[in-house]
């Protein structure tokens, strides 16, 4: 407990060692750093007697590979920094399966970013952590938010669940498309243009210039049709090259238009409140199913059942019900009997 | 026809009768596919050729050297009238310490020069900027102002020596200096003679010391063969580099391939501007690296010379029939030397440079045989030197042009090397020529394949290196039986540097210096003027917006180096490269050697084959499933799987060394965080510390190790992260480790290391110490 209460101090004082300790905490795969991670947030909230940062702006950045993602992170979180804002990007990169090691190599396209005294860059991989990724994600958010910084870009690979699970935890999704690469159908097919409150369309300069405007003049018809993501506010499709100043700033003018219009509208609250009300389901969710996992003498009675359904003695329903009832049971009696 | 089925008809019985003596010797059930020797990708040696081989070629071997397509020589005498010329590369901490050694060498049989410059000239900082405290004076000679170069060329006739410098990114500046220096000492630009590297694609690629983003780049380049060509007759505007490919880990085909790729895109770059291709193409030349794969190599520059006689001739159609010919330059591989039992490297440089000669290049540079550690003794330069005045004078080859002609394994391989090459080309102008290739990274991607498949052999001893890897010497330590190598006062070499610069910026007319810079920076400002074809081209002179020709207006008023490239960055900005790196390959080439020892051979496919009998390590290979099962154990005992930032300091771009070690530790079950290039100590430790690994690797090939590994270390302290462990690897020589390991360095990597037992070593060493930790924790 000691530990937990100068870790948050430490957090809470802005100290960036700390910080990063404690996102290294909740991404954590032991089961004794799971419960090291309650207690942190147990002395986070006493230590905080509000929420400090609770508008900080989280915002989802998610694009296939080759959109130029990294690119336009730095150059938009520049700007971000030039106006005094305190940034933290958090990156989630894909796992290799077969070695379980992964390359987080996205500050090589960050330079400025990762030097910058007021921002921090943290790429995780996206395997390991005991409660999925959507937990130790939005704790690591919350973890920013606490050491002060008032803006949080999520980065995923739109490949796989990952943007989509992030959407779900950000104030506002924007999506990247790179110009000419027949990924734009694919996206909509996929469903990442439906999580879209910003579609960007990158590298719109040279002679990638014309083909990025007609690919977003492609989308805007393609949005008009589309149901609106909420009243008061109809996804713009704009064009962006990173190199361009003026690109970058009406991006960002976009993004504040969209933080002012949600705060305005009640939609800013009542979207977080629908997020925390999923992700407390789905904590309390992985929360059971690690213990039951973890049930030495439920796995037992799992493989005896299994046993049983081979041998035709039982219909899976009919065991399901009946490990669940008993598991139930055993928690309710608590673990003493293991 | 008939001919044909008849060659036809002859070669298989030929062969056919090979296989059938050579299944009864081998009791192989193919020899000839399981004897071959993979090259590269779908391209295999084969153990034999014969006269079928050389008369199934497309086109026949050529007949003389001096005749299209030069394949045997762009002269018709070759050495007999005139031997190659020895130029070795060097130069190191001050002008005036870099002159003596050349004044040395010269008096010693040396007969042309080549400066090698250091890495805060290299990327267009002064000596007295914040950003290059390690760089300076460290791995060539520092340049900030014309009087450098003044003394720098002290007393060497500069009208009679060919002066060759490597220098890209700063050639601005840096020629500009040269141009000006030799006026003050009496010699006009039209009498120098020499080869600027000038080559800034292959940066991009490879080697990583350029300034600024591809399009300006390349315009500098036009820029300069267009004053070189209206102002200096005897001097070559660019050097079209394959060496630094090969040193990063192409193979000899993806060498070729993109070098002429890369001359073509130059020659594309100064017709477009109006510079006629005669006045061009006969002042390019070129560089090859030279490995120790013999026959490859001397195939490789008879190939060169054909394939670039024919491209050139089919896209330019040249009226000079100079145009046509690939002179090149050779240098012997430097990646090839070893830190164990380095007098090795002696016979290894004898064999590369005899394949040089043999291959028919126009000069070479001999490595010496410390240069694995640091920059090479006054001994170890003289043995190099004295291997090519040897090759010249004693061994009679250089009297008999193009020995190899002929010979059908020769012939046959240069058929081969160039149709292999030639279809890579023909992809890379699909994709729009090599400016367009290496901006999208394609081509730095298939060489860092190549790389980190090459170290997954090595490391599997699959390709042997004998002491490092195989026939280890268990007595002789590393650089035991080596001349200690020369060390640098850095800190000595930079109050020096900073001294004269105060000098100079107190003596020179600071509005003339400004006046010259502004009008530089305006130039760059501006698009170029267009040139419609059949009109003259602009003028190469500051009135036409030349930017060498603005440049050395500036470097006669005495601008600096650092002043000249921020006036062009204020116009363009600094390039930060972004290319992703891939993982996956280096395991997948152990498994496929792992297969093929087991397979005992088969040539098919990349990767198959080489292991020939017993030479496939299966130590090796338990080696690897134990650092994979030792990293997911400690993903068990830790909550998370080692973790490393893998750091480059300082100016130095040399990146294969860390790239491959990021995608072997990856593929190993790391997660790997990949610094960007040029970073200080105190932003790695912020990387580090943002990231909160567990251990920062820093690599380092151009020795600012000894400056910037302790300042890591304390800045890593500042930010309240002492507990993360610093390992370092690369060109480290054995006298720095004492420093290194006081200042805080867990471990220390040198060449040769092999990557699984790195890894091993690390994970170990991380273990501990965190098991340490939790003990004195649950202690307190």
């Amino acid at each position: 407990m000691a530990g937990a209460i100068r870790l948050a101090a430490g957090v809470v004082e802005g100290s960036r060692a700390a910080l990063s300790r404690a996102i290294t905490l909740v991404e954590s795969s032991l089961p004794d750093d799971f419960a090291r991670a309650t207690e942190l947030f147990v002395e986070l909230t006493r230590q905080q007697a509000r929420r400090p940062t609770a508008h900080a702006l989280r915002v989802g950045i998610t694009g296939p590979p080759g959109a130029g993602k990294s690119t336009f992170i730095e150059a938009l979180g520049r700007q971000l920094l030039d106006g005094g804002k305190r940034l933290a990007v958090l990156a989630v990169d894909p796992s290799s399966a077969t070695s379980g090691g992964s390359i987080l190599g996205d500050k090589t396209r960050m330079h400025a970013l990762a030097c910058h005294p007021s921002a921090f860059v943290r790429p995780s991989p996206s395997s390991g952590a005991l409660g999925g990724v959507a937990l130790r994600t939005h704790d690591a958010a919350l973890l920013c938010e606490a050491a002060g910084f008032d803006h949080v870009l999520f980065e995923t690979v739109g490949v796989g669940q990952s943007e989509v699970e992030v959407a779900n935890m950000v104030d506002m999704t924007v999506v990247l498309l790179p110009p000419g690469s027949g990924d734009g159908l694919q996206a909509i097919k996929r469903g990442l243009i439906e999580h879209a409150d910003l579609i960007v369309v990158t590298k719109a300069d040279g002679e990638l210039r014309a083909p990025a405007a007609a690919l977003a003049r492609e989308y805007a018809t393609a949005m008009s049709m589309l149901r609106r993501r909420w009243r008061g506010w109809r996804t713009p499709v704009l064009t962006c090259s990173s190199h361009s100043p003026a690109d970058v700033r009406a991006v960002l003018g976009c993004v504040r238009d969209f933080h002012a219009t949600a705060l305005r509208s009640g939609r800013f609250e009542q979207n977080r409140s629908e997020q925390e009300l999923r992700l407390l389901f789905s904590a309390v969710q992985g929360e059971l199913a690690f213990r039951l996992r973890t049930d030495a003498r439920i796995n037992a009675l799992i493989r005896e059942q299994h046993r049983r359904i081979v041998g035709g003695e039982v219909a899976p329903r009919v065991a399901a019900d009946c490990l669940s009832t008993l598991f139930v049971e055993r928690m309710r009696g608590g673990q003493s009997a293991q | 026809m008939r001919a044909a089925i008849r060659r036809g008809a002859r070669a298989s019985s030929t062969v056919s009768r090979w296989v059938a003596l050579a299944k009864k010797e081998t009791k192989k059930d193919d020899p000839l596919k399981q004897l071959a020797r993979p090259l590269a990708e779908g391209v295999a040696i084969k153990p034999i050729y014969t006269a079928d081989d050389v008369a199934a070629l497309r086109t026949p071997p050529a007949q003389l050297p001096g005749e299209f397509p030069y394949t045997r020589g762009p002269h018709a005498s070759m050495y007999s009238n005139r031997p190659w010329t020895i130029r070795q590369y060097a130069g190191f901490s001050t002008a005036e310490e870099s002159n003596a050694f050349y004044r040395a060498n010269l008096a010693a049989g040396q007969t042309g020069l080549s400066v090698a410059f250091d890495l805060a000239t290299h990327r267009g900082y002064d000596s007295d900027h914040e950003r290059v405290r390690g760089d300076v004076g460290m791995a060539g000679v520092a340049i900030d102002c014309t009087e450098d170069m003044e003394i720098l060329f002290d007393q060497i006739p500069l009208d009679s020596v060919s002066v060759s410098m490597t220098m890209n990114g700063a050639v601005l500046p840096v020629m500009a200096m040269f141009i000006a220096a030799a006026e003050r000492h009496g010699v006009p630009a039209a009498q120098l003679s020499g080869t600027v590297q000038n080559d800034i694609l292959k940066e991009f690629m490879v080697r990583n010391t350029f300034i600024y983003p591809p399009l300006p780049s390349m315009r500098i380049v036009a820029d300069v063969m267009a004053y070189t060509a209206a102002h200096m007759p005897r001097f070559n505007s660019i050097s079209v580099s394959g060496y630094h490919m090969q040193e990063a880990g192409a193979d000899a085909i993806t060498e070729l391939a993109y070098t002429l790729a890369d001359g073509l895109e130059y020659l594309r770059a100064a017709t477009s501007r109006g510079v006629p291709v005669d006045a061009v193409a006969p002042r390019l030349s070129f560089f090859f690296g030279i490995g120790m794969d013999f026959l490859t190599e001397v195939a490789k520059l008879r190939a060169a010379r054909k394939l670039w006689a024919e491209l050139v001739q089919a896209e330019f159609k040249p009226s000079n029939p100079k145009s046509l010919l690939l002179r090149t330059h050779c240098q012997t591989s430097g990646w090839s030397l070893t830190e164990k039992d380095p007098l090795n490297n002696v016979v290894r440089t004898t064999v590369e440079a005899l394949a040089a000669v043999l291959g028919g290049t126009q000069s070479l540079h001999t490595n010496s045989y410390d240069e694995a550690v640091g920059l090479p003794t006054e001994l170890s330069a003289k043995i190099a030197r004295n291997t090519q005045l040897i090759l010249q004078h004693e061994t009679g080859i250089p009297t008999v042009a193009d020995p190899f002609g002929g010979s059908y394994a020769v012939e046959a391989l240069t058929a081969q090397l160039a149709d292999a090459a030639a279809a890579v080309i023909v992809e890379v102008d699909r994709a729009g020529g090599m400016a367009k290739a290496v901006g999208a990274g394609t081509p730095k991607a298939r060489i860092e394949a190549c790389a980190a498949r090459k170290q997954a052999r090595i490391d599997a001893a699959a390709d042997v290196i004998v002491g490092v890897n195989k026939f280890v010497d268990a007595r002789g330590g590393a650089g035991s039986n080596a001349a200690p190598a020369r060390l640098i006062d850095n800190e000595q070499v930079r109050t020096q540097q900073v001294a004269r610069l105060e000098r100079v910026r107190a003596r020179r007319d600071g509005s003339k210096v400004a006046a010259a810079l502004e009008a530089l920076r305006a130039a760059a400002g501006t698009e170029p003027p267009a040139w419609t074809p059949g009109t003259p081209p602009p003028p190469a002179s500051s009135e036409g917006g030349n930017l060498l020709a603005l440049a050395l207006d500036a470097a006669r008023a005495d601008a600096t180096v650092g002043e000249i490239s921020t006036a062009l960055e204020s116009a363009w900005g600094r390039y930060s490269p972004a290319v992703s790196l891939q993982s996956g390959i280096y395991l997948a080439e152990w498994s496929a050697v792992a297969q093929a020892a087991h397979a005992g051979g088969g040539a098919d496919g990349h990767g198959g084959g080489a292991a020939a009998e017993g030479a496939c390590d299966t130590d090796g290979d338990a080696q690897i499933s134990r650092t994979r099962a030792k990293a997911a154990e400690f993903a068990a005992a830790f909550g998370r799987r080692p973790r490393i930032l893998v750091a480059k300091m300082g100016q130095d771009g040399h990146d294969r060394g860390a790239r491959v070690i990021a995608t072997a530790f990856a593929d190993l079950g790391f997660d790997v965080d990949v610094g960007p290039l040029f970073s200080t100590p105190e932003e790695v430790a912020r990387q580090a510390v943002d990231a909160d690994v567990h251990v920062v690797g820093v690599s380092s090939q151009a020795a600012a190790h000894r400056t910037l590994v302790p300042a890591l270390i304390d800045a890593l302290r500042a930010e309240d992260a002492d507990g993360t462990m610093v390992v370092a690897g690369g060109v480290i020589p054995e006298a720095d480790y004492e420093v290194l390991r006081k200042a805080g360095v867990a471990a220390i990597f040198g060449p040769g290391t092999r990557i699984p037992i790195a890894a091993c070593e690390v994970i170990d060493k991380l273990a501990q110490a965190l098991h340490a930790k939790r003990a004195s924790v649950a202690v307190a």
